[in-house]
């Protein structure tokens, strides 16, 4: 079971997390304080840290640049009030590794902290698979069933972006992020498309879907094997 | 900008009324002393001619015409003339040739209108003041005395007047040309401060000389005014954005508890009113989100994420992104990029623009419609033009269109926060780049000017150039008809 840090001075706010993450099946320890959430991320190994900006004793910033000094590469989810582009580039500057801004949805959060523990895992393969699905790393080829599949250069970025994070909702945001690389909510239901598009591609008639819809939150890939709370 | 007309300037007209009274006052003032001269001058000569009159009439009378003789004698060039004439008008003696007709024997000095001939001179008149007496044997005796004197000295004063006039304006007029120079560089320099205002920077101000004069004066009265626009403006701004910011929070909590509901209630028919209400939710949270986002690009002085964009790159990742969208609509997205110099900005802050426009172009144009992204260089810099087949924006909409929560005739009924074009317009305003909203015979058309344009330069200027703006036009060019 993951073991996450939860650094977060508004109780209200921690008892969301810790709350939504225990949901995700991690085990969360709330700190209250900067410095001290510091001496807890030192004195034991996490798998994941949620980092506030604005917390009493020393700020997030600097508690995560003294996480990078000190060599401890511990995944961090920076969370913070100040939304502004250059907060943003700040808190990842700094050696942060996802930055969300408040209030969040919860799901989201928690989708963001299991795709960073999964970043954890080594990628080295050259081969991704889920279920019958495969995806040629190298050749760029998709592959469901031994046939291959004819992907748009787009779509095969969003489907080795769902491969990778296999079994892992991911919002619309996050996708958005992962597969055109820009930060903001581009407000439309342009990803809604995309997915459809390669659903209509992998899941081929008879064949189990394999792209799930997660009701009020994204998208996630699954072997059907796989039990989720998602919806076809 | 209009630079100020230098003939208009108050400057130039206070010189010009000022130059023009001291030339009237000049006048006025040396015809009063010329005036005065020529009426003291010919009193001189009348009490000359009258004593000299005196003088011969009190002469023997037979010895009159000899002492006439003499005197015309002694003044050879007729400084003072003297006649005697007969009853019948004969000259008898003297050297006036002919009784003037314009001077009765009254015993009184007059000008003589048409002048004396010149006793020395074979033709010509001379202006003279001249009296006649009638002797008591019926002979007239003519006095008379040429006003050369006095019209000698009124024409040296007369050039001392233009001489003092011409001295005095033509340094006057230097004067005044470099003393206008001083206002009107102020003016100018008012004229550059008050342009970013005129686009909406409430923070500037103008210029203070701190001379306190007249245009400190003005400048600080339009500075006080800007302040309280400024302060009024944060506040209306600041309770906007403040009511998208604390409520956030509660509807953030309260989706997360419908969420918590919505995977309870997984298989039971409540979950789809927990799901409608999740994303009316979203919705209202999409447009928080939006609003927050203007304030925070029009707060936004950074330009530190600016770099040399390749709009060309951008153009296409909009493309690519909507691409799908466009597609599932049945319109034809065509992408249309000509070789473009890189423009200065941040690529993420133009793709979510771009991405905006586009987004509003598929949205508003019917199924079957065409949607182009055209790129190239005009005159002055990369341009990028977004033309669809849709309805466009009426010309009466377009400059409210940009305003936060501003929702067209046409858009009303199209899902939608009313805030994609104000945040468009923020970044576009980020940039220093221009925004303009058109049409053309293709439908609706919105151009990006990637350079800095300044308002009225806009519309027309290199849009024949590149934009059909006739269907045969359009025709001509290969592009589709407004469908």
């Amino acid at each position: 079971m993951p073991t996450v840090l939860v650094i977060e001075d508004d109780e209200v706010t921690a008892r969301e997390i810790v709350a939504e993450l225990s949901v995700h099946g991690m085990t969360a320890e709330w700190i209250p304080d900067g410095r001290k959430g510091l001496d807890r991320a030192t004195a034991q190994p996490f798998d994941l840290i949620t980092l506030d900006r604005m917390l009493p004793g020393m700020d997030g910033i600097d508690v995560v640049a003294e996480l990078r000094r000190l060599q401890i590469d511990t995944p961090v989810l920076m969370i913070s009030a100040l939304s502004d582009v250059d907060d943003r580039v700040r808190g990842l500057r700094a050696g942060g590794d996802d930055y969300l801004t408040k209030p969040f949805a919860p799901d989201e959060m928690a989708a963001r902290a299991e795709v960073l523990l999964r970043r954890r895992v080594p990628q080295n393969d050259t081969r991704l698979r889920v279920a019958d699905l495969e995806l040629d790393l190298v050749r760029h080829i998709a592959y469901r069933a031994g046939q291959p599949l004819t992907l748009q250069p787009t779509e095969y970025r969003l489907l080795e972006c769902l491969m990778r994070h296999c079994g892992q909702v991911l919002t619309r945001m996050m996708i958005f992020e992962a597969v055109w690389g820009f930060h903001f909510d581009p407000g439309t239901n342009v990803i809604d498309v995309h997915i459809g598009r390669l659903r209509r591609k992998i899941d081929g008639a008879g064949q189990p879907p394999l792209i799930r819809t997660v009701r009020g939150t994204g998208y996630m890939i699954v072997g059907s094997a796989q039990n989720t709370t998602a919806s076809p | 900008m209009t630079r100020p007309n230098a003939w208009r300037s108050a400057t130039t007209r206070l010189i010009a009324i000022y130059g023009a009274l001291f030339a009237v006052w000049g006048l006025v003032l040396v015809g009063v002393i010329q005036w005065e001269t020529t009426r003291y001058l010919n009193t001189v000569i009348d009490q000359m001619l009258v004593q000299r009159m005196h003088y011969l009439v009190t002469t023997d009378m037979q010895r009159l015409p000899g002492a006439v003789d003499a005197a015309a004698t002694i003044d050879p060039h007729g400084i003072m003339s003297v006649g005697l004439f007969d009853a019948g008008g004969q000259a008898l003696a003297g050297n006036i040739n002919k009784l003037p007709a314009d001077l009765p024997p009254d015993d009184q000095v007059r000008l003589l209108a048409r002048g004396m001939p010149r006793p020395d001179r074979d033709a010509g008149t001379v202006r003279a003041r001249a009296l006649a007496t009638r002797l008591a044997d019926g002979r007239v005796l003519v006095i008379a005395k040429d006003t050369s004197t006095i019209d000698g000295l009124g024409a040296i004063v007369w050039r001392a007047l233009l001489w003092a006039i011409s001295l005095t304006i033509i340094p006057g007029l230097l004067g005044g040309f470099l003393l206008r120079r001083g206002p009107e560089k102020r003016i100018r320099a008012l004229q550059e401060a008050s342009e970013p205002i005129r686009q909406g920077d409430l923070s500037k101000r103008l210029p203070m000389s701190g001379r306190g004069d007249e245009l400190d004066v003005l400048a600080g009265i339009v500075n006080t005014m800007l302040s309280e626009i400024e302060r009024l403006m944060s506040e209306v701004k600041g309770v906007c954005d403040n009511i998208a910011h604390d409520l956030r929070t509660p509807l953030t909590r309260l989706r997360a508890r419908l969420y918590r509901a919505q995977q309870q209630l997984d298989g039971h028919p409540e979950a789809a009113l927990v799901e409608s209400s999740i994303t009316d939710i979203d919705a209202v949270l999409g447009r928080f989100r939006a609003l927050l986002r203007v304030s925070e690009l029009e707060d936004s002085h950074r330009s530190a994420c600016f770099d040399e964009v390749d709009l060309g790159d951008v153009l296409r990742q909009v493309h690519d992104f909507y691409a799908p969208v466009a597609e599932d609509r049945g319109q034809p997205f065509e992408l249309d990029i000509q070789a473009m110099d890189r423009a200065r900005g941040d690529a993420h802050l133009l793709f979510e623009a771009l991405a905006n426009l586009v987004g509003n172009a598929i949205k508003f144009t019917p199924n079957g419609g065409t949607v182009r992204l055209k790129a190239r260089m005009d005159s002055r810099g990369p341009r990028i033009d977004i033309l669809d087949s849709g309805p466009g924006i009426p010309a009466d909409e377009r400059d409210a269109v940009t305003r936060r929560f501003y929702r067209g005739d046409n858009s009303r009924t199209t899902p939608g926060s009313g805030l994609g074009l104000s945040i468009v317009s923020a970044i576009v305003r980020l940039h220093g780049f221009a925004l303009d909203i058109g049409d053309s015979a293709y439908g609706a058309r919105i151009t990006l000017y990637c350079y800095s344009v300044k308002p009225g330069e806009v519309p027309g200027t290199c849009l024949s150039r590149t934009m059909p703006e006739t269907r045969e036009e359009a025709r001509a060019v290969g592009e589709p008809a407004r469908t």
